[in-house]
């Protein structure tokens, strides 16, 4: 192999695809990246490639090719490396069982790994549809916080992607809270619907670095529904499903509520953060509502309490709410806008959040459900 | 060259298993058994290589036969016990990636090296998998035997077995030939007193100190005479195991240290290489560990290995009458001896005392105290 590529190019595609891999490989050889250049597209292109069983990642960057070839090194050491290079174009060689970096007056030579043992990429899944990217990176992030964080319970770890025509929703539950973005898209011809369960970390990371890119996403799923494959332009990621059922959660979201209150996201956060500081990790935090102004109060007698007033506007009985302040936080964060509505029935039933628009009206698109804690006594 | 290839004097478990790799008589869930070193886990990974192999052969060419051969492939998961026993924890983690569809191959394969290492709570684990297998998972489990003792009834009527049988003197001294290149009188030697055991074999041509250690365990028999001689020998026994131990241990760990060194960038040259080799050494020194656990094991195994040396000797003695094949031809005279100074009762007794001491040991009593215990009894006769 020998070829020549663009610094800045290789740089960005070594540290992408670098990003996925293992930091404690199971085996050796998902410690590498895989250069191909010339490969089976032959469109002049060298592949940066990783795979760690879940996640692969690929990214083309157009290269001279004076002599194809595939060589498989350590990714951690090529990313630290390219990250480094002064900026002009980059020589790699292979020579034998070593490869060659040069850039500049700079000279580096890596150890290889063998290419033959390097496992197969999964195939890029079948184009479904396309959204955009910077869209779609929000959406996930507004999702992914709702995701269970425990492996024993695989089903609440992945968000949900359910295709239905023209709309594009997800979902995700850890049991104490449930999140859902539904918008529209692009689909395929011919997709109707569809749903699966995707790992929410992984869908997180790629629609970060996608999304970021702001471009489109093009979203694919395979035959088996086994894989999801999510690209952007010389970029391709594929995580591989979830085998789980998730929970039949449209029949949790409450339909009607009797108070409703409207928050000034900003200054509640703000002072649920500053009265939390006293309620012991995973305690509560108060609401007490009433006509008017609500009421913020957390620890207890034994401990340092703390309380805060704020207006805001209140319909309904006066009523004492609790939650646990970071899933309660997570749900304000998470809002796009700075007005959100807090509607529920009663201290032990679930609680709906959603934002609201510059005009006071239910922003679509979005909600946020929450478990109340008891109360003591 | 075709994955079958590695496995030795096998032909009719070989027949059975292409059959079923090429669709004729496959089911999920396989039990590999048969006596160590017949190569239960190269059936299994050959197995699994021909499931997956583009031409459903084991052609040992396509990229899935060379990453299954080489443990890469993604579709298949290799368990082997680090320490004494498989645990639940690995089981319940296993058995969740088992039940995920293949993403690049053909079936999702889990091999599990020592199913009779697992312990009660990881057989149920497994059972569960086992008895309601998801559509493209198989599974491959290898034992000594089908014997509950070693796996669970219940596993054991779900799976069907392979049996291995001890591959035949003259299969071994071929492979040894051909594939290690070592000469024709020493690959037979090796072959023939190798007990069936393939990779014994290899290290016993291949290997001086393996072959002198082996010499001094089966002096232990005839030279065995005073009672002050027990604690010597027994020190004899145990140091030879743990040189045989420390050998392979350290063959093993260097090759696996210096390949992860490689993919986690730890032997690079040149400038910025601070950050990956400060990663690699974490991995390195987490890898250590692994291999510290695995130590324990080796160590335990080749004490086995020791002692059915030495059972496999009075087998001999009490056989010799007979004229049945020997299993240490090449101490035929030390044999015939024994045989004419010790009454039947008596060798019986000493083979019984080195089977206890295998037991015991598999019960964690301290190798010492055990080996001890079955010289004194040896001595006693």
């Amino acid at each position: 192999m020998k070829i020549r590529v663009e610094r800045d190019n290789l740089a960005d595609a070594v540290a992408w695809v670098a990003k996925s891999l293992p930091t404690r490989p199971s085996v050796p050889v998902l410690g590498g990246v895989l250069l191909d250049a010339g490969g089976d597209d032959g469109d002049g292109a060298l592949t940066v490639s990783g795979f760690d069983y879940e996640v692969s990642a690929t990214v083309s960057v157009s290269a001279t090719i004076a002599e194809g070839g595939k060589v498989l090194v350590s990714g951690r050491l090529l990313a630290d490396i390219t990250k480094a290079l002064p900026d002009q174009p980059v020589d790699i060689t292979v020579d034998g069982a070593r490869v060659g970096i040069t850039c500049g007056n700079a000279r580096f030579s890596l150890p290889t790994m063998p290419v033959e043992d390097y496992p197969q990429l999964p195939a890029q899944p079948q184009f479904v549809g396309e959204l955009d990217g910077h869209a779609f990176g929000e959406a996930v992030a507004q999702v992914a916080v709702a995701s269970g964080k425990d492996d024993t319970l695989p089903m609440l770890t992945g968000i949900r992607l359910e295709i239905s025509g023209e709309t594009l929703t997800m979902v995700a539950t850890d049991r104490f809270r449930l999140a859902l973005k539904e918008f529209t898209w692009k689909p395929a011809d011919g997709v109707t619907g569809a749903a699966v369960l995707v790992p929410a970390k992984n869908l997180a990371d790629a629609a970060r670095s996608l999304g970021a890119a702001g471009s489109t996403v093009r979203l694919g799923l395979s035959s088996g529904e086994g894989m999801l494959g999510l690209s952007g332009p010389d970029r391709h990621t594929t995580t591989r499903l979830l085998d789980a059922e998730f929970p039949p959660y449209r029949k949790l979201l409450p339909s009607q509520y009797t108070s409703r209150a409207v928050l000034d996201v900003p200054a509640v956060t703000e002072a649920i953060r500053r009265v939390s500081l006293v309620a012991e990790r995973g305690t509560q935090v108060r609401l007490e509502f009433t006509e008017g102004s609500l009421r913020l109060a957390a620890g207890g007698d034994d401990e340092g309490s703390a309380e805060e007033e704020l207006p805001v506007t209140y319909e309904g009985e006066p009523v004492v709410i609790a939650f646990n302040p970071n899933y309660l936080l997570d749900g304000l964060t998470a809002l796009p806008t700075d007005q959100a509505e807090l509607t529920f029935t009663t201290p032990n039933r679930p609680a709906l959040i959603k934002p609201l628009d510059d005009e006071g009206k239910v922003a679509a698109g979005y909600l946020y459900l929450l478990m109340p804690v008891r109360l003591p006594g | 060259m075709s994955v079958w290839r590695q496995l030795v004097g096998q032909e009719p478990a070989v027949a059975v298993l292409s059959a079923a790799a090429a669709g004729e008589g496959m089911t999920h869930s396989w039990l590999f058994t048969g006596p160590p070193g017949s190569g239960r886990t190269v059936a299994a990974r050959a197995f699994a290589a021909a499931l997956q192999c583009e031409s459903r052969t084991g052609c040992g060419e396509c990229a899935h036969c060379r990453t299954v051969m080489a443990g890469t492939h993604a579709d298949v998961r290799f368990v082997e016990p680090e320490g004494l026993s498989i645990s639940v924890a690995e089981m319940r983690s296993l058995v969740q990636t088992a039940a995920r569809r293949p993403s690049t191959g053909r079936w999702q394969i889990v091999i599990v090296a020592d199913a009779d290492r697992l312990t009660e709570g990881a057989s149920n684990a497994l059972l569960k998998a086992v008895e309601e297998p998801p559509a493209r998972t198989v599974f491959l489990l290898c034992a000594p035997s089908d014997h509950p003792e070693d796996v669970m009834v219940t596993i054991r009527s779900r799976c069907r077995v392979v049996t291995l049988r001890t591959p035949p003197a003259d299969a071994i001294a071929r492979v040894l030939i051909e594939r290690d290149g070592i000469d024709e009188e020493r690959a037979r030697w090796a072959a023939s007193v190798c007990g069936g055991h393939v990779g014994r074999a290899r290290r016993l041509a291949t290997d001086e100190a393996a072959r002198s250690r082996r010499a001094e365990v089966l002096r232990i028999p005839v030279s065995l005479r005073r009672p002050d001689d027990v604690f010597a020998f027994a020190d004899l026994l145990i140091t030879a195991a743990e040189a045989d131990a420390v050998a392979e241990s350290a063959r093993r760990d260097e090759a696996e240290e210096a390949e992860l060194r490689i993919a986690m960038g730890g032997d690079g040259t040149g400038r910025g290489t601070a950050g990956a080799k400060r990663a690699a050494e974490a991995a390195v020194n987490q890898l250590r560990k692994r291999q510290k656990s695995r130590a324990t094991r080796t160590q335990r195994d080749s004490i086995d290995l020791a002692l059915v040396d030495l059972a496999n000797f009075y087998r001999d003695v009490l056989v010799y009458p007979t004229g049945a094949t020997l299993t240490h031809p090449d101490h035929e005279d030390q044999i015939r001896s024994a045989a004419e100074r010790w009454s039947p009762e008596s060798t019986l007794r000493r083979l019984e005392a080195v089977l206890e001491c295998r037991e015991a040991l598999q019960l964690n009593v301290k190798p010492r105290i055990a080996v001890e215990a079955m010289v004194t009894a040896l001595a006693r006769g």
